[in-house]
C-alpha cells in the first residue's frame, strides 16, 4: 500500500472513464465542444497523475492499529445497514439501533448504548421533525407518531 | 465612501433582523461546541448543517447567516481545548496550543481564553473592514470578465488550492479531477445526454454535492475516528482568580495583534491559503520581531505575544476566505467551497453580479460575520466551562450523533435511501484516499466547480468556434497562467533550495 497502489487505481479509474465515456455523444452537435470533451479531458489528467505515482511510488501508507481495519469494516456495515433501514424501520428504530451497533464499536456498554440510542432517536426525532420542520420517515411506528 | 455606509446599512438591517440574530447566535453556540470537539472542524460543522438549515426551509440569506456563525464559531472552539487542554480542536489552532497550554498551565486560563477572543475580535473587525473597502472593487474588476478569464482563474484556484495544501501537488491534482469527474455525472445541461449515469434513475440528476459533502466530512471522518478509539477525556477547568485581560496585558500585545490582523486578512484572501497557514505566518512574524527586540521574549512558553498572533490571524483569514467566494464566484478555502455550495441549492451562483442582484445577502452575511464575532465575545469568557463539558460527551454517543445528524440532513434533500448508500459509498472511498494522502479540499472544490468550469471552457471555445488560442487572449488570463503557473512552481523550487543549503550546511 503505496503511492503506486495509489496511481495503479487512478489509471484504472482514468480506463473506466475513458472506455465507458467514449461513447457520450450529442445528437445534435450545434457547439465545437460537445459533452465528450471534458470527460476526456479529467480522464486524461487522471490518468497522467497515476502514471507519475505508479512510476515513482513510495510514501507507504501508515498502517493501522491492530484491530482498526476489523473495526473500520463494521463501521462500514453498520452505516450501510443504517442507510438500508433509516427508511424501512423509521428514524427512531433505526437511529436507537444504530448507535447500539456504532457505540459499541467506540467502547460503550450494551445497556448504555441501548438507553442512549432511544433517548437519542426520540430526542432527535421530536427536535428535527416537530420542532425544526425537517421531515423524518416514521416507517414501523408510522400510525403512534 | 456614502456607497459604503449604505451597504452596511443594508447588511446590518439584513442581520438584525429578529430571526437572523436568533440564527446567528444559535450558529455561534454550536459552531463552537464542534470546534472543541477533536477531530472536527469548521468545515465538517458547516458540512452536516447545510442540508438541515435547507430542510428548515431558512431562506438563503439566514441559511448563509447561520453557517457563517457556524465557520467562525468552530474557528473559535477549536482554541478552548487547545489553551485548556493542549489538544488543537482543528488543525489552524495548532499554533495556539503553543503559548495558549504553557499560560493556562501557569494560572492563566481565563485570562489567556478572554485574550485571544479579544484579539480573534479584532482580528475579526480588521477582515470586515478589508472585505468591505475590497470586495465591491474586486466584484467591479470581476464583472470585465468573459468566459475565458473564467475558466483560467478557476484554475488558478486549484493550483493555489493544490499546491498550498501539501508536500505532493500531485495528489492534490489528483483530487480536484476526481472531484470534476464527480460532477459531469449526470445530464450534460447543453446537449442533453446522460453522461456516467449507466442507466440509473438516481444518477440521472448527478450525484448531490451535499451527499459528497457528508461523505467526505462525516463519514470519513469517523472511519478515521475509529483507527484509534479514545475515551472521551474530561476536563476541570479551574478558576483562576482574573477572569479578563488588564489593560497592560492588552497594551503589551496590541502590536502583535494588529499586525497578525493584517497578515491573517491577506493570507484569507488568497484562494487556496486558510486559517492554519494564516496563523502559522503570523505566530513566526511575531516570535521573529519581537525576539530580536525583547530579550525577555518568551515564546513558546507563555508569552501573550504568541497567544494572540495566530488568534488574531486564523479569525481574520477566516473571514478574508469569503472575499474569492463572495466576488469572484471561486472559493479559496474548503470551508467556503462548502458554503458557495450551499448557495447553488439555492440557484444562487456567487460572483462579481451578486453584490449587485442580492446586496442584501451579501452585505448581510459581511455583517453577521461581524455579529457572530461579537457573540463569541460575549460568549466565550462565561460559558468556557459549558464549552468544555462538551468535551467529556463520549465517543460511544458522539459518533452515532453525528452519523444520525448526518443522515437526517442527506434524507432531507431527496428524501430516499439511495443518496443514504451512496454517502456510505462514497465515504469509503474517501476514508480510503485520506490513507493515501488525498486532500479533500481540492476535491470538494472539483465538484462545486465542476459544472461553472466546464460551461465556461465551452462557452469561450464556442465564441472562437474551438479555437484554443481564446484561452491565452486577453491580458488577464495571460496573468493568471503564469500566476497559476508560478504557485505550483515556486513553492516546490523554495523547497528544493531549503534542501541543498540544509546539505550545504551539514556538510
Amino acid at each position: 500500500m503505496n503511492d503506486r497502489t495509489l496511481g495503479i487505481a487512478a489509471l484504472v479509474l482514468a480506463a473506466l472513464m475513458t472506455w465507458t465515456g467514449w461513447d457520450i455523444e450529442a445528437p445534435f452537435a450545434y457547439e465545437p465542444v460537445g459533452p465528450r470533451a471534458f470527460p476526456m479531458l479529467i480522464a486524461l489528467v487522471i490518468g497522467l497523475c497515476g502514471l507519475r505515482l505508479a512510476i515513482k511510488g513510495g510514501n507507504p501508507v501508515e498502517p493501522n492499529p491492530p484491530g482498526a481495519n476489523a473495526r473500520i469494516a463494521m463501521m462500514v456495515l453498520v452505516a450501510a445497514a443504517y442507510a438500508f433501514l433509516f427508511q424501512w424501520l423509521g428514524f427512531l428504530i433505526a437511529t436507537a439501533l444504530m448507535t447500539m451497533f456504532v457505540g459499541r464499536l467506540f467502547g460503550g456498554s450494551w445497556l448504555k448504548c441501548a438507553v442512549g440510542g432511544l433517548v437519542m432517536g426520540v430526542f432527535f426525532y421530536v427536535l428535527f421533525d416537530k420542532v425544526l420542520d425537517v421531515v423524518l420517515p416514521a416507517g414501523l411506528l408510522g400510525d403512534l407518531l | 465612501m456614502s456607497g459604503l455606509i449604505d451597504h452596511l446599512s443594508i447588511g446590518f438591517g439584513v442581520a438584525f433582523s429578529l430571526t437572523n440574530l436568533l440564527v446567528a447566535a444559535i450558529g455561534s453556540f454550536i459552531g463552537t461546541m464542534v470546534g472543541v470537539l477533536p477531530g472536527l472542524g469548521p468545515i465538517n460543522g458547516v458540512a452536516m448543517l447545510i442540508p438541515i438549515a435547507f430542510a428548515m426551509n431558512l431562506p438563503p440569506e439566514t441559511a448563509l447567516i447561520l453557517l457563517a456563525a457556524v465557520y467562525v464559531g468552530a474557528e473559535y472552539g477549536g482554541r478552548i481545548t487547545s489553551i485548556l487542554l493542549n489538544v488543537p480542536g482543528e488543525a489552524s489552532a495548532i499554533m495556539t496550543t503553543l503559548d495558549g497550554y504553557p499560560l493556562a498551565r501557569q494560572g492563566l486560563a481565563n485570562v489567556a481564553l478572554s485574550l485571544s477572543a479579544a484579539s480573534a475580535f479584532v482580528g475579526a473587525i480588521v477582515s470586515v473592514i478589508g472585505i468591505v473597502l475590497l470586495a465591491p472593487l474586486l466584484a467591479k474588476w470581476a464583472l470585465a470578465f468573459g468566459p475565458a478569464e473564467y475558466f483560467v482563474l478557476m484554475v488558478f484556484a486549484f493550483c493555489c488550492l493544490t499546491s498550498l495544501l501539501g508536500k505532493q501537488p500531485i495528489k492534490g491534482t489528483l483530487a480536484a479531477m476526481i472531484g470534476l469527474g464527480i460532477s459531469t455525472i449526470g445530464v450534460d445541461a447543453n446537449s442533453g445526454v446522460y453522461r456516467y449515469t449507466f442507466d440509473s434513475v438516481h444518477l440521472a440528476d448527478g450525484i448531490d454535492f451535499v451527499v459528497v459533502v457528508i461523505a467526505l466530512f462525516a463519514v470519513a471522518e469517523m472511519l478515521e475516528m475509529l483507527e484509534k478509539v479514545a475515551a472521551g477525556h474530561s476536563v476541570e477547568v479551574k478558576s483562576s482568580g482574573r477572569k479578563l485581560f488588564n489593560l497592560k496585558e492588552l497594551a503589551f500585545t496590541a502590536a502583535s495583534i494588529g499586525r497578525s490582523s493584517l497578515v491573517g486578512f491577506g493570507v484569507g484572501v488568497l484562494p487556496g491559503a486558510g486559517a492554519s497557514v494564516a496563523a502559522a505566518v503570523a505566530y513566526s512574524q511575531e516570535k521573529r520581531i519581537n525576539e530580536a527586540k525583547d530579550p525577555n521574549a518568551k515564546f513558546g512558553q507563555g508569552d501573550m505575544r504568541g497567544l494572540v498572533a495566530p488568534e488574531s490571524a486564523a479569525t481574520a483569514s477566516a473571514i478574508g476566505s469569503f472575499v474569492p467566494m463572495l466576488t469572484l464566484g471561486v472559493p479559496g478555502s474548503g470551508t467556503t467551497a462548502v458554503m458557495m455550495g450551499a448557495l447553488t441549492l439555492y440557484n444562487i451562483t456567487p460572483g462579481p453580479a451578486l453584490f449587485d442582484t442580492k446586496p442584501d445577502l451579501v452585505w448581510g452575511l459581511i455583517a453577521s460575520l461581524f455579529i457572530a464575532n461579537v457573540l463569541l465575545f460575549l460568549m466565550n469568557v462565561p460559558m468556557v466551562r459549558v464549552f468544555s463539558k462538551v468535551l467529556s460527551v463520549p465517543g460511544w454517543l458522539m459518533v452515532p450523533g453525528i452519523l444520525s445528524i448526518s443522515y437526517i440532513g442527506v434524507y432531507a434533500i431527496n428524501a430516499g435511501t439511495f443518496d443514504l448508500l451512496m454517502v456510505v459509498g462514497i465515504g469509503a472511498l474517501g476514508y480510503l484516499l485520506r490513507k493515501f494522502g488525498v486532500p479533500m479540499a481540492p476535491l470538494v472544490l472539483g465538484v462545486v466547480l465542476g459544472d461553472m468550469m466546464e460551461q465556461n471552457l465551452r462557452r469561450a471555445l464556442s465564441i472562437t468556434n474551438g479555437d484554443l488560442s481564446v484561452l491565452y487572449a486577453s491580458p488577464v488570463s495571460v496573468g493568471l497562467w503564469i500566476a497559476a503557473v508560478a504557485v505550483v512552481i515556486v513553492p516546490q523550487l523554495l523547497r528544493r533550495l531549503r534542501a541543498k543549503r540544509q546539505e550545504q550546511a551539514a556538510a
